[in-house]
């Protein structure tokens, strides 16, 4: 069985993507619950927001355009656990 | 089918967009206090514009790019800016998207008024294509410039954190350094879009 994945959302403080940022935490915190081994959220610049699960970037602003669509990283991590 | 008059009157002032910020003001004036006007764009802004603007506080480019209109509506007193935020007036920013597709933010489109007439002049999008090349080319650098930082397309949440810390403090830098050229850009830009 694999290794819970941890995600990763890296934001952009200074624009103030914290609310964009603890909505999607807070989205896996209630789907995954103890299934993931954590959510770190990591102050950035430059209009990032990107996700990682597992280490794998499933998303970026700026090579996706704009925030994180919440069912997109459910699915990643859901694939991740499966694996 | 462009904006009418009376849906552009329906939009913010740009002191009523500030007013109504949920963050960023401070930064938004800090960005307007630095934005200088030059002769050339007093003199090709001489005449009587209306410009509609998209814009959400919570985007870097809106933060960057609106306070340089702000400031040349400002000192002109020509320009009258009306805001709309973009989540709330799909309407409009279903007009002016991004290569067809994308709702990047801010959008201005400028409208000329004069003799009781409403033609619009044309829109301009997020921020110059200079802009964002010569950002790209400082960032290539940074990383270039020390091995710990890695590849610039890996996502940085695989940096240790002390490192991490050292390319965000460059990285800010790097775009501090460019600012006020690239309020140049925007206003080159803006001074080209009215005077076609």
């Amino acid at each position: 069985m694999a290794l819970p994945p941890k995600v990763t959302i890296t934001y952009c403080a200074e624009c103030g993507y914290e609310d964009q940022t603890l909505a999607l935490a807070r989205a896996l915190m209630l789907e995954f619950r103890e299934a993931i081994s954590g959510i770190e959220l990591i102050p950035w610049e430059g209009g990032t927001f990107e996700v990682s699960v597992g280490g794998v970037l499933v998303h970026s602003m700026a090579r996706d355009g704009g925030f994180a669509d919440h069912g997109r990283i459910k699915t990643a991590v859901r694939e991740t656990l499966e694996r | 089918m462009t904006v009418s008059r009376e849906r552009f009157a329906q939009g913010m002032t740009y002191d009523e967009f500030k007013a109504q910020m949920t963050r960023n003001r401070e930064t938004v004036e800090a960005n307007e206090r630095a934005a200088e006007i030059a002769d050339e764009d007093r003199k090709v802004f001489s005449r009587r514009l209306s410009a509609l603007v998209l814009a959400e506080d919570w985007c870097g480019d809106v933060l960057a790019n609106l306070p340089v209109l702000g400031r040349l509506a400002k000192e002109t007193g020509n320009i009258d800016v009306r805001v709309f935020l973009r989540d709330q007036n799909l309407d409009l920013i279903e007009q002016y998207l991004n290569h067809g597709k994308f709702q990047s933010i801010p959008v201005f489109v400028f409208f000329d008024g004069a003799d009781g007439g409403w033609r619009e002049l044309g829109h301009w999008i997020e921020r110059p294509e200079s802009v964002t090349a010569k950002r790209r080319e400082e960032r290539l650098k940074v990383f270039a410039s020390d091995s710990r930082f890695g590849s610039p397309d890996a996502p940085v949440d695989q940096l240790p954190a002390d490192v991490r810390s050292e390319l965000q403090a460059r990285l800010v830098k790097t775009r501090a350094d460019t600012a006020a050229w690239a309020n140049r850009e925007v206003l080159r830009e803006l001074r080209e879009l009215v005077s076609r």
